[in-house]
């Protein structure tokens, strides 16, 4: 096997014998359980009642029940694949097999992408096994729900793929772990929200660029899962096309992973 | 010690004119020396010497400063699947705590590119086989090392580069390790392994590498250090300048160190005695004051103006 598959392979590896990638993915079950939970629960003129989706909005809300699981629990897998390394001194023997640092970095890259697709996969699965037969018991349509798979699942695999390079990416720059997860959860649930009032409802600046906003053009206008959380896909006509998302997330993850290679993967390791 | 196939012959360590600053901190300053194969070579010097950094440097995880370190005619990054050729033991904090010691040794196979099989054969040969599946972070800091060390020989290396690997071993560990490299070296390979404690590295080693302040301070076989190590007899004698006179013809350089004593350096009492007894000298006190290798490491290593050297013996014996 020539170098840059076993790296990979290697990296793959190391996701499956530490605790951190399986707790990540069982956070993605529960709030993929919880999307779904969400799902069913409508509001009438104030009264909150317990029912199938029925409208192509709620059924795409239902098919991408993974989407607050992606956007925040892929970044924190991608953080997770670098700064383990640096936390618990990994890197050293890692580097001592290759020594070179721009194949090592790619290989992290691949790797977590497979795994953040494997987290897409996941999510998916808890959907059909808790959304299906909870959608068919309150005699909601199966072929409703299908008819969203175009509009949501690739993107929403893109999605999960994407943010978990994205995470990669901010943990080169950082290499602290603790720093790493903080960033992307503060990036995503604060941050952004935060620039996104200012600039576009107040200034009306374009930022669907950012990454949340670029998640939810490729995963057929999907917001966040809640209680009163719309999880509206009316707004979704202000979004780049989904192609423009895909491109977007591209370079958030390529962009923060090179920084991250030229300003700090390539330091003396110590 | 079967388990470790013979290794291809081990190739030679350079280092040249090595130097790696971090700010205004000299490190490693214009370091110089070489690696045998076939020899066991003590990479020795205080704590902050510089030993950590430059082996670092060799291993292409720090960068340097000026010079160059090259294994087998190559840096290190220069050399194909280099886990194969080269066995790296630095810290004992290499590990996820929560992967467990076999785990660790297959993602080293995979990475590495090696043969998995090799992986119940260096367990065995660290002796950790009955604690393969224990979670790492369990582990007491000398079967750490061991662990290190079986990672570092799963590629079956010509070379091995080992930073303080007795660190945390109790005494036996010390013996154990002090065989196996022996054996490894026997075998043809290169090894070089640091050291702060001379005497701890005083029965492994066929050469030393010494440094201080990230200067060479001397490079030679132990042999000629060891030689330095020499007796003085210590006389206390009311004739204490005809006892010099006397000494001096017999080839010995004597020093007064007060009044009425007298210290004769490479004089034991065998050689000595007669000497004062055919003379008739008077004396008060005639005792045997001996500098160990200890000390003579110490007065290397703490001599920060000294220039570098081979080792040369003081003449020390009768003309």
């Amino acid at each position: 096997m020539t170098a840059f598959p076993r790296l990979v392979r290697a990296e793959l590896y190391k996701f499956r014998t530490t605790p951190g990638p399986w707790v990540c993915m069982a956070v993605v079950v529960l709030l993929t359980g919880l999307g779904v939970t969400t799902s069913f629960i409508n509001g009438d003129h104030g009264v909150v009642h317990f029912s199938a989706p029925t409208t192509t909005e709620e059924l795409r809300r239902l098919m991408g029940a993974g989407y607050t699981a992606a956007i925040v629990m892929a970044p924190i897998l991608g953080v997770l694949c670098i700064t383990t390394e640096y936390r618990h001194h990994i890197l050293t023997s890692t580097l001592l097999a290759h020594p070179r640092r721009a194949d090592v970095l790619g290989a992290k890259v691949v790797a977590s992408a497979l795994w953040g697709l494997f987290m897409g996969v996941v999510s998916f699965a808890m959907l059909a096994a808790m959304g299906i037969p909870l959608l068919l018991s309150e005699g909601g349509s199966l072929r409703g729900l299908l008819d969203q798979v175009g509009p949501v699942v690739p993107g929403m695999f893109a999605a999960f793929l994407l943010l978990a390079i994205y995470g990669m990416g901010i943990g080169t720059l950082v290499r602290n772990q603790i720093a790493g997860v903080i960033l992307a959860l503060g990036l995503t649930l604060v941050l952004e929200p935060i620039i996104v009032a200012i600039f576009s409802s107040l200034a009306h600046m374009d930022v669907n660029f950012l990454p949340t906003r670029a998640t939810q053009a490729i995963a057929g206008g999907l917001t966040p899962h809640g209680p009163g959380g719309a999880g509206a896909t009316g707004t979704a006509h202000l979004l780049l096309s989904w192609w423009l998302g895909a491109v977007a997330l591209v370079v958030w993850g390529a962009g923060t992973a090179v920084v991250g290679y030229y300003t700090t993967f390539r330091r003396d390791v110590t | 010690m079967s388990a470790v196939h013979a290794a291809a012959r081990g190739t030679a360590i350079e280092v040249r004119g090595l130097t790696k600053r971090f700010g205004a901190v000299t490190a490693v300053d214009d370091l110089t020396f070489s690696v045998a194969p076939g020899r066991v070579t003590g990479f020795l010097g205080p704590n902050g010497a510089g030993k950590t950094t430059t082996l670092r440097i060799l291993l292409d995880l720090a960068a340097p400063t000026s010079g160059s370190c090259v294994i087998g005619g190559r840096r290190y990054r220069d050399i194909p699947d280099p886990a194969r050729h080269v066995g790296a033991v630095l810290e004992a904090t290499n590990f996820h705590p929560s992967r467990r010691a076999r785990a660790h040794l297959e993602m080293l196979t995979i990475e590495g590119g090696l043969d998995s099989s090799r992986i119940d054969a260096v367990l065995d040969l660290v002796g950790l086989t009955s604690d393969a599946r224990r979670k790492v972070g369990g582990y007491s800091l000398g079967m750490r090392q061991r662990l290190q060390l079986a990672g570092a020989l799963l590629g079956d290396p010509g070379v091995l580069i080992l930073d303080e690997p007795s660190n945390g071993l109790d005494p036996q560990g010390i013996a154990w390790l002090r065989d196996l490299l022996r054996h490894l070296a026997s075998e043809g390979r290169t090894i070089l392994v640091s050291s702060h404690l001379l005497a701890e590295m005083a029965q492994t080693v066929d050469d030393v590498v010494i440094v201080s302040g990230g200067r060479l301070r001397v490079q030679g076989p132990l042999s000629l250090l060891t030689s330095q190590s020499q007796s003085s007899m210590r006389v206390r004698t009311p004739e204490r300048d005809r006892l010099a006179a006397i000494a001096h013809a017999a080839g010995y350089a004597p020093r007064p160190v007060s009044d009425d004593t007298l210290l004769v350096d490479g004089a034991t009492p065998e050689a000595l005695g007669p000497i004062i007894a055919s003379n008739s000298v008077v004396v008060y006190e005639l005792a045997q004051v001996s500098q160990n290798l200890e000390s003579v490491f110490l007065e290397l290593t703490t001599s920060m103006t000294g220039t570098a050297a081979s080792v040369e013996p003081k003449e020390v014996v009768p003309r």
